[in-house]
């Protein structure tokens, strides 16, 4: 899957679809929310009204799983989790995901979702230790005995393999699920599965966020 | 022979994977709906809990799927 849609590698790195969809996807968030908070008004033209709900109801879903104070601590690398997500998982409902050159899904290369999930993986441990105190911190894995520490720590390494391989395998899995049903019947039949990845590419996002939401949560607080 | 070693341990495999998060995805659904009959003004919490719930043990199915694509490209 991936080592085929490479176009083209400068010195050792090879550049894919994947990449430039990437590419694509932050360049246009970029410039949306540059020009929805270029000339912030109190009356709010479409674009800020926008950008008001979707922070806004992004702000009252991270504070229902971590409470008000650290959700609007931290709320930037939350919104930029779910945000990124949930627009690469949408970017495979538009014509010609997968088969246009320079055009794949981001979330269904595991190499993206690892990195979001070794990142996820540092965001947590950053924000623990920035709440509690290094030794505080490092204190919380021999609690309640010292004899649950591999424990732990296993449970901490699983974290970020859990995380990608959830969220690839869902893209993937229904990617091909529908090549497949494209193969058996090409017409309307694989519309059913469309309508229901409309709905889980937004609930994998939610997913995703929330999990993070509830290491962090843990992580900062006793 | 390997490929058919290889076919028929992703069929039992797939069916096997299919069983489990199928039993407690039944039981989450039906506990739902339980408490959304004895409270209906808490159901747009528990709508919420259920689906995220619901696409957690979806998550141990995918695990399954994709070791069985692996499998089958192996054929």
């Amino acid at each position: 899957m991936e080592e085929t849609n490479v176009l083209f590698s400068i010195g050792p790195v090879q550049i894919t679809s994947t990449l430039t969809t990437m590419w694509v996807i932050i360049l246009i968030l970029t410039v949306l929310s540059i020009l929805a908070t270029r000339k912030l008004k109190d009356v709010p033209g479409p674009l800020q009204n926008i950008a008001e709900m979707a922070v806004e109801s992004l702000q009252n879903y991270f504070a229902g799983i971590m409470g008000a104070k650290t959700a609007k601590k931290y709320f930037p690398i939350f919104a930029t989790f779910f945000i990124f997500i949930v627009v690469c998982n949408y970017s495979g409902l538009l014509p010609g995901a997968g088969h246009l050159k320079g055009f794949a899904v981001p979330t269904a290369c595991l190499s993206v979702t690892a990195a979001l999930g070794i990142v996820a993986f540092f965001t947590t441990h950053t924000i623990g230790i920035r709440e509690r105190g290094l030794g505080h911190y490092l204190k919380t894995f021999i609690m309640p005995f010292f004899i649950m520490l591999p424990l732990n720590l296993i449970e901490q390494i699983v974290r970020p393999f859990s995380l990608a391989l959830r969220l690839y395998g869902n893209l993937y899995g229904e990617e091909m699920v529908l090549e497949q049903l494209y193969n058996l019947f090409p017409i309307l039949l694989p519309l059913l599965m469309n309508v229901l990845s409309l709905i889980f590419c937004l609930i994998q996002a939610m997913v995703f966020t929330m999990l993070l939401g509830i290491y962090v949560s843990e992580a900062a607080e006793e | 022979m390997a490929s058919g070693t290889i076919a028929l341990a992703v069929a039992i495999m797939m069916g096997l994977c299919v069983c489990g998060p199928a039993i407690a995805q039944g039981m989450v659904a039906s506990k739902a709906m339980e408490s959304i009959a004895r409270q209906p003004e808490a159901a747009g919490n528990i709508r919420i809990s259920l689906i995220l719930a619901l696409s957690l043990i979806e998550a141990l199915t995918i695990y399954g799927l994709l070791i069985a694509f692996m499998l089958v490209s192996k054929i």
